[in-house]
């Protein structure tokens, strides 16, 4: 299912029209979510890993990169953000084609309790590039209704 | 404030081009990272703190420091010298800490030491000392913490940690130290801390930590010990101990008699094949214990005195029974592992009443009666998969109300009690062939994921007409993601037929709320050749 | 993006240092929304370094400490708490009494000294 990706920035949050961007859920995790978006470093999802206390409702979004070493299957670094009590979970996988693939054997039975969703591309320029200015914005999670069949007028 | 915005004679100078901050009358100075080659000459007397981290410094002048009596802490780490003499310290009577670590040191000075009377904590970690000499530390006498760690010695030096009675926390992980010879830390009557991880300690004297009567923490990790380490019993107020990936065979009887303080204990991956029955005993602050493959165990161990323990892990021993006061002496379990052990008879767990995980996979269990897991109102979580349950008595779940994942796949079932098992989220009956009943939902309200013996035992869980004709489920060649779609389509058939447009937030609300109408994954699923009328 | 700096081994402009030159402690860096990764010689205030033949990692000291050994040792604690032998506590044992300047449990003065 493909997902819809709302970006406000909190400083336009008034006035500024939002950023709407797309991307893939992961397996059975389709749904809605909301919250600040939050920038995580690929290794902060691993084993020896700290936790970190957020104040608020955040959304993760970490840029996955084929250099880093794996340290643990993508479904459990989903699986971990969420545990730390990100709604939803976002990867950028612009540049780990791996991760794609691996997220594509997920098995339904594994269910995630929140969504997960992939970003690739443009979408994904978009997303990191207000993460590289620091600029603070809220997110807003939807499924994307696909219009599966074309309105014909034929009145 | 920074102190290049100030103006006026009073002023301490800041050496160009660091960064200066003032402290009350005192200034800090920051020169990490700026390519220095050396020691900037014209620091103020009123320094406290200065960092020259992360530079190019290869030397140090001799009383390059002598002005900075005031100086409190140096960081000279993450450059390039590979000696200091004694006189390049010299001045810093108030110095207590020097961080010299990710430098190329080769040798410390023997003849004339560093003399800092004040210093607490020294760092010589990520250096190439292969030794350190018998006066390097003869003017360092209050030192409280020293890190070694990530050098070159093979062995631990122990008359120049002589001079050092005020020791509390040591490192020397990461050596190539061999040995550990008796009476080695006699005069560090004050050391709580002592790492010795990532070495080649091979063998150790029985009397090697003499002296040591404050230790709370020994870490002898990753090393190559072929025997228990006996010479703990001296450490009567040891808290932590590791030894895991060594190669100790055996844990000796009352190995732990004289650490009676001990809370946790690492010893996995060691190939343990024996342990004596009464090695843990008396062990009254012990948490954790965990034992794996020591296949010599055919007895469970005697915990008498071992009150506190939360998680026991014994598996793939040899284990037929376990004693009837077992929770007796563990009270407190929280979480019992006895997994791949050959368990024929289980006793009653009533007084183990804060269980709330059980694993007893892979045993040779064959009933389930009624007074086995009564009581136990804070059990989430009991795996008996891979036994060879024939009966499982109907009261057996009735107090489980806590109850939400229940492994019984791989047995003799007939029959399963429902009785006490409304919280389930999680039931597992596959390989149990002689199970047919179809469980009606009503008995699990809160099911998530069920694996039944039969597909037919998953209709009820639904409606086995919503199933598209095989051509359209099985056989269409697909991509994954458009397999994902159609299954959802599929599973939500209310969006297949009907020709609309729907509205975004109702079409979301729809989907949620049919999520939770058809959430459940049972497997077997049934299908064109798994019908979901029994053939029977 | 912290690419540039000395300890870095391999980096990226959004996610920083992806690992560190041999010896060197990675921190992940929170700024705001942002994380990076850091490459230091030593971990910053508030954590400890633990080297291991894999990597060399920061973790927090308990929160009663500004810097430590360990998790469990001390060596010097927030302001209201005490250090005595590794742990710090907002009272002093008997015999010993608390110097806020060091925060530190420190020896009673006999009977007949002044300070």
């Amino acid at each position: 299912l493909r997902a819809l990706i709302r970006v406000t920035l909190v400083r336009h949050e008034a006035t500024g029209e939002p950023i709407v961007l797309e991307g893939d859920f992961v397996g059975g995790s389709a749904g809605k979510a909301e919250g600040k978006l939050m920038q995580y470093h690929p290794l902060s999802l691993c084993n020896t890993s700290e936790d970190e206390q957020q104040d608020s409702a955040f959304i993760t979004i970490v840029k996955l990169e084929h250099r880093v070493p794996p340290c643990l299957p993508l479904t459990e670094k989903a699986r971990m953000a969420l545990n730390k009590g990100a709604q939803a979970v976002i990867f950028d996988v612009s540049d780990d084609t791996n991760a794609a693939a691996e997220f594509s054997q997920f098995q339904e039975t594994d269910s995630l309790p929140r969504p997960v969703v992939l970003v690739k591309g443009e979408n994904a320029e978009k997303l990191m590039g207000l993460v590289n200015k620091n600029e603070e914005a809220n997110v807003v999670i939807e499924i994307k209704m696909e219009a599966k069949w074309p309105h014909y007028d034929v009145s | 404030e920074q102190i290049q915005d100030r103006q006026g004679p009073a002023a301490p100078s800041c050496p160009s081009p660091c960064q200066c901050e003032e402290d009350g009358i005192f200034i800090m100075v920051d020169c990490s990272e700026m390519g220095l080659s050396s020691v900037p000459a014209n620091l103020s007397p009123l320094t406290t703190y200065l960092d020259l981290s992360m530079n190019n410094i290869s030397e140090i002048q001799p009383r390059a420091f002598h002005r900075l009596h005031l100086l409190s802490e140096l960081r000279i780490s993450g450059n390039q010298l590979r000696y200091i003499s004694g006189q390049a310290l010299q001045g810093l009577h108030s110095l207590k800490v020097l961080m010299l670590q990710n430098n190329q040191l080769e040798r410390l000075p023997d003849d004339a030491p560093w003399d800092l009377p004040n210093l607490l904590s020294l760092r010589l970690d990520a250096n190439l000392l292969s030794e350190v000499p018998a006066e390097a530390f003869g003017g360092v006498r209050s030192l409280r913490h020293l890190w070694l760690d990530d050098n070159s010695l093979t062995e631990i030096p122990v008359v120049a940690l002589d001079s050092l009675p005020s020791l509390q926390a040591m490192t020397l992980a990461l050596n190539q130290i061999t040995h550990i010879p008796d009476y080695t830390f006699t005069n560090l009557s004050a050391l709580v801390v002592l790492h010795l991880h990532n070495n080649h300690i091979q063998s150790m004297g029985s009397r090697c930590f003499e002296g040591l009567h404050s230790l709370e923490t020994l870490d002898l990790n990753y090393n190559n010990l072929q025997e228990f380490p006996v010479a703990i019993r001296t450490l009567s107020k040891l808290q932590e101990l590791g030894f895991h990936n060594n190669n100790i065979k055996a844990i000796p009887e009352r190995a732990f008699v004289g650490n009676p303080q001990l809370q946790t204990i690492h010893f996995y991956e060691n190939p343990i094949q024996f342990v004596g029955k009464s090695a843990f005993q008396f062990l009254p602050k012990l948490h954790t214990l965990s034992l794996n493959g020591a296949t010599q165990i055919q007895e469970f161990p005697d915990l008498k005195g071992t009150t506190s323990l939360e998680i026991l892990t014994l598996t793939r021993a040899g284990l037929s029974a376990l004693p009837p006061d077992l929770c007796e002496q563990l009270p407190r379990l929280r979480v019992l592992e006895l997994s791949y052990n050959q368990i024929e008879e289980l006793p009653s767990f009533y007084h183990c009443s804060a269980l709330q995980e059980i694993g007893l996979q892979h045993n040779q269990i064959r009933r389930v009666e009624s007074t086995t897991f009564q009581q136990l109102t804070s059990l989430r979580a009991l795996d008996l998969s891979w036994n060879v349950i024939e009966w499982i008595h109907p009261d057996a779940f009735a107090s489980l109300h806590s109850l939400i994942k229940l492994d019984l796949t791989e047995n003799h079932l007939k029959s399963l009690p429902v009785a006490g098992l409304g919280a389930l989220t999680h039931l597992k009956l596959k390989g149990n062939k002689e199970l047919y009943e179809a469980f009606s939902p009503d008995n699990f309200p809160h099911m998530r994921v069920i694996e039944m013996p039969y597909a037919y035992q998953c209709c009820v869980y639904a409606s086995c007409e919503s199933y598209k004709p095989a051509s359209q489920w099985d056989t269409e060649p697909s991509s994954t993601h458009e397999d994902l779609h159609k299954r959802t389509v599929a599973m939500f058939p209310i969006h297949a037929d009907t020709h609309y447009d729907p509205d975004l937030e109702e079409f979301q609300l729809e989907i949620e709320e049919s999520k939770l109408q058809t959430s459940v994954q049972c497997t077997p699923t049934p299908g064109p050749f798994r019908p979901c009328d029994s053939l029977l | 993006s912290g690419c540039q700096q000395g300890g870095c081994l391999t980096c990226s402009d959004y996610n920083g240092c992806l690992s560190c030159k041999p010896r060197f402690f990675m921190h992940l860096e929170r700024i705001g929304m942002k994380q990076i990764g850091v490459c230091m010689t030593s971990c910053p205030p508030g954590l400890y370094g633990t080297r291991s033949p894999e990597r060399n990692t920061c973790t927090k000291c308990r929160p009663e400490c500004d810097s430590c050994f360990n998790k469990n040792f001390c060596t010097r604690c927030r302001a209201g708490f005490y250090l005595h032998l590794g742990k710090c506590q907002e009272s002093c044992p008997d015999g010993m009494v608390h110097s806020d300047t060091q925060r530190e449990c420190v020896p009673r003065c006999p009977a007949e000294c002044e300070s």
